[in-house]
């Protein structure tokens, strides 16, 4: 008897009883279907997060003096900041994982004139790395040079939202003229560059909707115009762009020694050094932790399911005594029987997982569909689910195939 | 003339323990020869051990003493699957309640003893229905057994029976539940597998005249044999043929 043989035994049995077999499925089918949704929800967050990431610059690492004790006011000294010669040090140490390093400094909101156009924006202080650092996207023009810089120049990058306000989607504003309040400042600067703002879709990394328009100009401009760090030399911030097989978050730590033994050890400030991929590979963390809880959810239903595999089996080798008996006049050997009934077991668990996986990948897209990640249902948890479902058959069928093949033929065949 | 002993019993004993001291002799040493091609009838009240006897025939059971050589194989020596095989491949069972799988048609039903013994599947539908149509049963080979009247459906098991063409026919009361039309039908076949295919049959019944039908006939009495006789004009035969 070949396995083709059983199985068509077995689809003639589960047809029988369509009801019955469905039913029993059930707790197979709750089980795997859990455990294929939260799968698929899962790669679709993973993908959807490495995705963001590399948008984002995922290898990122923030660097910043921060207080050591945020309850009594700390003011920056001089020798706190990171001085360009620590800077260049640090860059010569660790050439094979830096790929760049971008300063920048907040300006604050100010008010963009031009003509009869008023605008609310908010000026950043960049350097020239700034746009490679965090992915900015020139549509036109260039962005910050070193000539910029050396010459503190009045110059600005906009993005493509005022581009179209002051000139239209098709007018050339490279060379226009803008003027800019802020707080304490009015200049005029030329525009050299446009860029697109990044739209970030992603649910997990909502911030609210960022309707400002953030402008760039030359950060030594930017210094030279605060009163606050005209005349700090040094770097409080800055952000390095780690090579891409360098593991970011071991990194930050690296970089954070490096420069806290830099500061005095009476400085009241202390260097953080975070890493967007350590951020978030806490977001995958959490939902790590969900999956566990589900899986163990899920094991308790395949367990429970299992049992009623069982149960269901048990009944359908006494139901079917007689037919074993006549099976086994007939010249069936008890392997014969055994493998008649293990399938069976097996063809219900598997039914049950298709149907599960089919269900849980269904219920998994749906999910990642309303929660803005669209996916398709990962392949290998798939075949993992079908595989297990199987096993499930095998383990939970043995028993009552077992009895079936043991049954003697003759008190088999007298069964009424 | 050399006829070769199919079947050869000595001292066959079979008891059942209902519990150590109770225990129920059933069949208190049977010897029995039956040579091939024979076609053979045991007649018993019931509960004398027609069918406990059968079963050991037919290597459904093991008896507790004595020995059975199946042509000329002692039956001690064989395990379980090689019973099955035997069942599979040398013996044909016909039961009184049919037996057929109720789930399968007909055709399943003739073509399974050739599924355990590994005909494949075209070969086993084709003979299937060559011998559906052997017991004029080919009009309904795609009916179930509930559709089927007790003289259909003891034609198929009939076909059944024969479908890995053995050596031995065992009909346990195969008229018992039909009536006396369709119990004439049955027994016509099995005279024409007897006649046509040189079958060995061993006929159990209740009735008298279908056992004078047969060559020889066995009485057994509370699990003995009690009468061991050619019948009618065979018994001629036999008489002419040890001359
Ligand atoms: N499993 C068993 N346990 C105990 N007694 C049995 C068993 N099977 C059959 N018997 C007894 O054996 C005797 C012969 O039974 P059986 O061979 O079926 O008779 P028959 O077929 O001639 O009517 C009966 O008295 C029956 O009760
Ligand atoms: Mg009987």
């Amino acid at each position: 008897m070949n396995l083709f043989e059983n199985v068509r035994l077995a689809l003639e049995g589960l047809r029988a009883n369509k009801m019955r077999a469905l039913l029993t499925m059930l707790g197979i089918i709750i089980g795997i279907a859990s455990v294929m949704a939260i799968s698929t929800l899962g790669s679709a967050m993973t993908g959807s997060v490495t995705k963001t990431m590399d948008k984002i610059g995922g290898k990122n690492i923030m660097v910043s003096l921060s207080p050591k004790n945020y309850d009594t006011q700390s003011t920056l000294q001089e020798e706190d900041l990171i001085t360009q010669d620590e800077l260049d040090a640090f860059r010569s140490t660790y050439t094979d994982q830096i790929k760049a390093i971008s300063f920048s400094t907040g300006m604050g909101s100010g008010q963009l004139n031009s003509g009869f156009i008023h605008k609310d924006v908010s000026i950043t202080g960049a350097s020239p790395d700034y746009g490679l650092v965090n992915n900015i996207n020139l549509v036109q023009g260039r962005f910050i040079s070193d000539r910029d810089m050396d010459g503190t120049r009045n110059v600005i990058i906009i993005d493509t939202t005022l581009r179209n306000n002051l000139v239209g989607v098709d007018g050339d504003v490279i060379g226009k003229e803008i003027q800019v309040d802020t707080k304490s400042t009015n200049e005029t600067y030329t525009v050299i560059g446009v860029y697109e703002k990044l739209v970030i879709d992603n649910p997990l990394f909502y911030m609210g909707d960022d309707t400002r328009i953030e402008c760039f100009i030359p950060i030594t401009t930017a210094k030279s115009l605060n009163p606050d760090t005209t005349n700090l030399n040094g770097y409080e911030n800055f952000t390095i762009m780690a090579t891409s097989n360098t593991d970011s978050a071991a990194f930050a730590l690296t970089t954070k020694e490096y420069f806290v033994k830099g500061l005095g050890a009476l400085s009241d400030f202390t260097i953080q050094a975070e890493s967007l991929e350590a951020m978030a590979s806490e977001a995958t963390g959490m939902l790590a932790t969900l999956s566990l809880g589900i899986s163990v959810i899920a094991g308790i239903s395949l367990l429970v399911g299992g049992i009623g595999v069982m149960n269901i089996m048990l009944v359908s080798v006494t139901e079917r005594t007689k037919e074993i008996g006549i099976r086994k006049a007939l010249g069936a050997r008890n392997s014969a029987i055994r493998s008649q009934f293990i399938i069976e077991a097996i063809i219900i668990c598997l039914i049950g997982g298709i149907i599960g996986v089919g269900l849980g990948s269904a219920l998994g897209i749906m999910g990642s569909t309303l929660m803005k990640f669209p996916t398709s249902p990962p392949f290998l948890p798939m075949i993992i689910a079908l595989c297990f479902s199987m096993a499930i058959g095998v383990f939970f069928g043995f028993y009552p195939a077992n009895k079936a093949a043991k049954l003697d033929p003759i008190d088999a065949l007298r069964y009424e | 003339m050399m006829r070769n002993k199919i079947i050869e019993m000595r001292g066959i004993v079979k008891s059942y323990y209902l519990g150590t001291p109770n225990e129920l002799e059933i069949l208190h040493g049977i010897d029995l020869d039956v040579y091939e091609g024979e076609f053979l009838s045991i007649i018993g009240a019931s509960g004398s051990g027609k069918s406990t006897l059968m079963n050991i025939l037919g290597a459904l059971d093991r008896p507790t003493k004595g020995h059975y050589y199946l042509d000329h194989l002692p039956m001690e020596n064989v395990r379980d699957d090689g019973l099955s095989q035997i069942r599979n491949k040398k013996i044909g069972f016909v039961f009184q309640t049919f037996n057929l799988i109720p789930r399968s048609t007909a055709l399943k039903n003739v073509a399974l003893p050739m599924l355990y013994g590994g005909v494949p599947r075209s070969e086993r539908s084709r003979r299937a229905a060559e011998l559906l149509q052997l017991v004029e049963m080919s009009g309904r080979s795609h009916h179930r057994p509930n559709e089927l009247s007790g003289g259909q459906k003891q034609r198929v098991a009939i076909a059944r029976a024969m479908a890995n063409n053995p050596a031995i026919i065992l009909a346990d009361e195969p008229t018992g539940a039909l009536d006396t039309h369709t119990g004439r039908l049955v027994m016509d076949i099995f005279h024409r597998l007897h006649q046509e295919q040189g079958k060995t049959i061993i006929l159990i019944t209740h009735n008298a005249e279908l056992a004078e039908e047969t060559e020889r006939t066995i009485r057994l009495r509370d699990g003995s044999i009690v009468d061991n006789r050619m019948n009618g004009h065979y018994q001629l035969e036999a008489c002419n043929e040890s001359v």
